[in-house]
């Protein structure tokens, strides 16, 4: 029981950790890999506890590299719910380092891809649709009479649900994924999440296309044909989509990001001017 | 002046930090940043007002994945510092913070793509075992970049004059702003392909399809989608089960209610 008391306090201080480090994750967002170095400092307590802080060993430091890189990969979430990928991915990392002929590291990156696409529609839409419209509607509301308890209540009701969903995520993901994520793994449970992950997060991606990127044509010809009009009738956000396909196929094609970063901002500022889309 | 222009610009950067490092807690609307700004120029109810007219326009632009909308963090710092000096309106104060959050959203989409490098430069530190160094780019680098390129915009605009400052961003052609709001609409696009590339295969493409067709012809949101999902994702369940069960006799049903328990 002592013993359980001490390492309840390591722990704390563990769920801590992914507390501010989700909360910081933003920090350096970029195109290319958006939150990956914010993931990457996120893990990096754990890989030092594991590895050392100066592993003493070339294989060991070795490990420590690939541990690292492996987290310096894409990565976008709401950072109130990268707690739980924290602490889940923190429980994985675990579990390879002692089990590492059993463990594939690959499935630690195959977990947090297929966590973070439904964790980020469904934290947006709660944090930003739905909290935040709440917190700020009635603030406004109070604020325009004049009282100062309209700014505070917006940042009580903005602030506690976070601090909630944040400091329980990373310890619900790290407990759990201590608990069973091995079992899950041995008996293929993980391979089924994930597929079910993955279809809820391409159904929200595919959703998120169709609603926040809002690509159109000002083309018009005469006075009556207005091609976007006609556009939408046929499929709405076509344009959206066909923009994102055609990036898919650059991807896929190996094109370098710098590339597709350079076509994105000349091509887009060329296209505007052109007047072919807005 | 100068103190004036000091402090407002600390509260812009505090504002900034919100979505930085404090996970986006929201004292980066318009109504919390104006109301500090009021609190700090000495004009409490000014600030409140122009906080909750800001709000009403900002309260609809969600940022979400990558889309960079105008920056209202960065126009409602400068809009009620301007009002509350130069005793304007608050429907005034929405001129200069239109433009104001403009110029922020290019320099959020040039900071953006400056980080993109910072990608490489963690890379080589890892490969070299400098992994402090790694780190840094994110927490120390990050967030001080971040801070003067929201600092000295908005120090400058008070410290100058509003005048200069909406004179400046006059100055910046209407194609060029066009062409970047464009650029900043095609560059999510790049960022949902990016993620459905490390998702997607032949059986589980029509997933996407089916979540963009839901939304675009029925109109409806991120969640109501996402809530669809999950029950798709429950059906689909049971039919895996069966599935499954057949070739392996480990129950994964039972795994799976396990995890509802804890």
């Amino acid at each position: 029981m002592a013993e359980q008391k001490h390492t309840s306090k390591k722990l704390r201080h563990k769920f801590w950790q992914f507390f501010w480090r989700s909360w910081a994750i933003q920090s350096s967002w970029n195109y290319e890999r958006q939150m990956d170095m914010g993931f990457m400092y996120g893990m990096a307590p754990t890989i030092d506890e594991i590895y050392g802080e100066k592993p003493d060993t070339a294989e060991k430091l070795q490990q420590k590299k690939e541990a690292y890189h492996r987290h310096m990969a894409f990565f976008n979430c709401t950072p109130q719910l990268t707690s739980f990928v924290l602490g889940l991915s923190s429980a994985m990392e675990e579990e390879y380092a002692d089990n590492p002929s059993t463990f594939d590291p690959d499935s630690i990156n195959g977990v947090k891809t297929s966590l973070m696409g439904p964790l980020s529609g469904i934290g947006d839409s709660f944090f930003q649709g739905t909290i935040k419209i709440i917190a700020f509607g009635l603030g406004i509301n109070m604020a325009q009479q004049g009282n100062i308890f309209g700014p505070i209540l917006a940042m009580i009701i903005s602030i506690i649900p976070s601090v909630i969903v944040t400091y329980w995520g990373g310890k619900w993901g790290y407990l759990q994924g201590k608990k069973n994520i091995q079992r899950l793994i041995s008996n293929g449970t993980i391979n089924r999440i994930m597929s079910l992950m993955n279809v809820i997060g391409l159904m929200v991606i595919g959703s998120m296309i169709a609603t926040m990127i809002g690509i159109t044509t000002p083309i018009k010809f005469g006075k009556t044909f207005v091609l976007q009009t006609t556009l939408d009738t046929i499929v709405p956000q076509m344009l959206s989509l066909g923009f994102t396909l055609g990036m898919f196929y650059l991807i896929k094609k190996k094109v370098n990001t710098a590339w597709i970063m350079a076509i994105c901002i000349f091509g887009g500022i060329l296209l505007s001017v052109l007047g072919i889309f807005n | 002046m100068f103190w004036k222009a000091l402090i407002v610009g600390l509260i812009g950067v505090f504002a900034m930090f919100d979505s930085r490092l404090l996970g986006r807690e929201n004292f980066e609307q318009p109504l919390i940043v104006s109301t500090l700004v009021g609190l700090a120029l000495g004009d409490l109810s000014k600030g409140l007002l122009v906080g909750a007219t800001l709000e009403l326009v900002s309260l609809g632009i969600v940022q979400v994945g990558a889309a960079v909308p105008p920056d209202m963090v960065l126009g409602s710092v400068v809009a009620s510092a301007f009002a509350i000096l130069s005793h304007t309106t608050a429907q005034a104060a929405l001129t200069v913070a239109l433009p104001v959050a403009v110029l922020g959203q290019l320099v959020a989409i040039v900071v953006r793509m400056l980080f993109s490098s910072f990608n490489q430069l963690a890379d080589r530190a890892i490969d070299a075992g400098k992994f402090r160094k790694a780190r840094s780019y994110h927490i120390v680098y990050g967030p001080v970049l971040y801070g003067l390129l929201y600092f000295v915009p908005v120090f400058l605009a008070i410290y100058l004059g509003t005048d200069i400052v909406s004179g400046f961003v006059r100055m910046i052609p209407a194609w060029l702003t066009n062409g970047l709001t464009l650029a900043s609409k095609i560059l999510p696009a790049y960022g949902f392909a990016l993620l459905m590339s490390t998702m997607i295969d032949k059986k589980n493409a029509v997933y996407l399809f089916l979540g963009f067709f839901i939304a675009a012809y029925g109109k409806m949101s991120v969640i109501s989608v996402a809530i669809f999902a999950v029950i798709l994702a429950i059906i689909l369940n049971k039919f895996m089960g069966n599935e499954n069960s057949a070739a392996a006799p480990a129950s994964n049903s039972n795994d799976l209610d396990d995890l509802e328990e804890l």
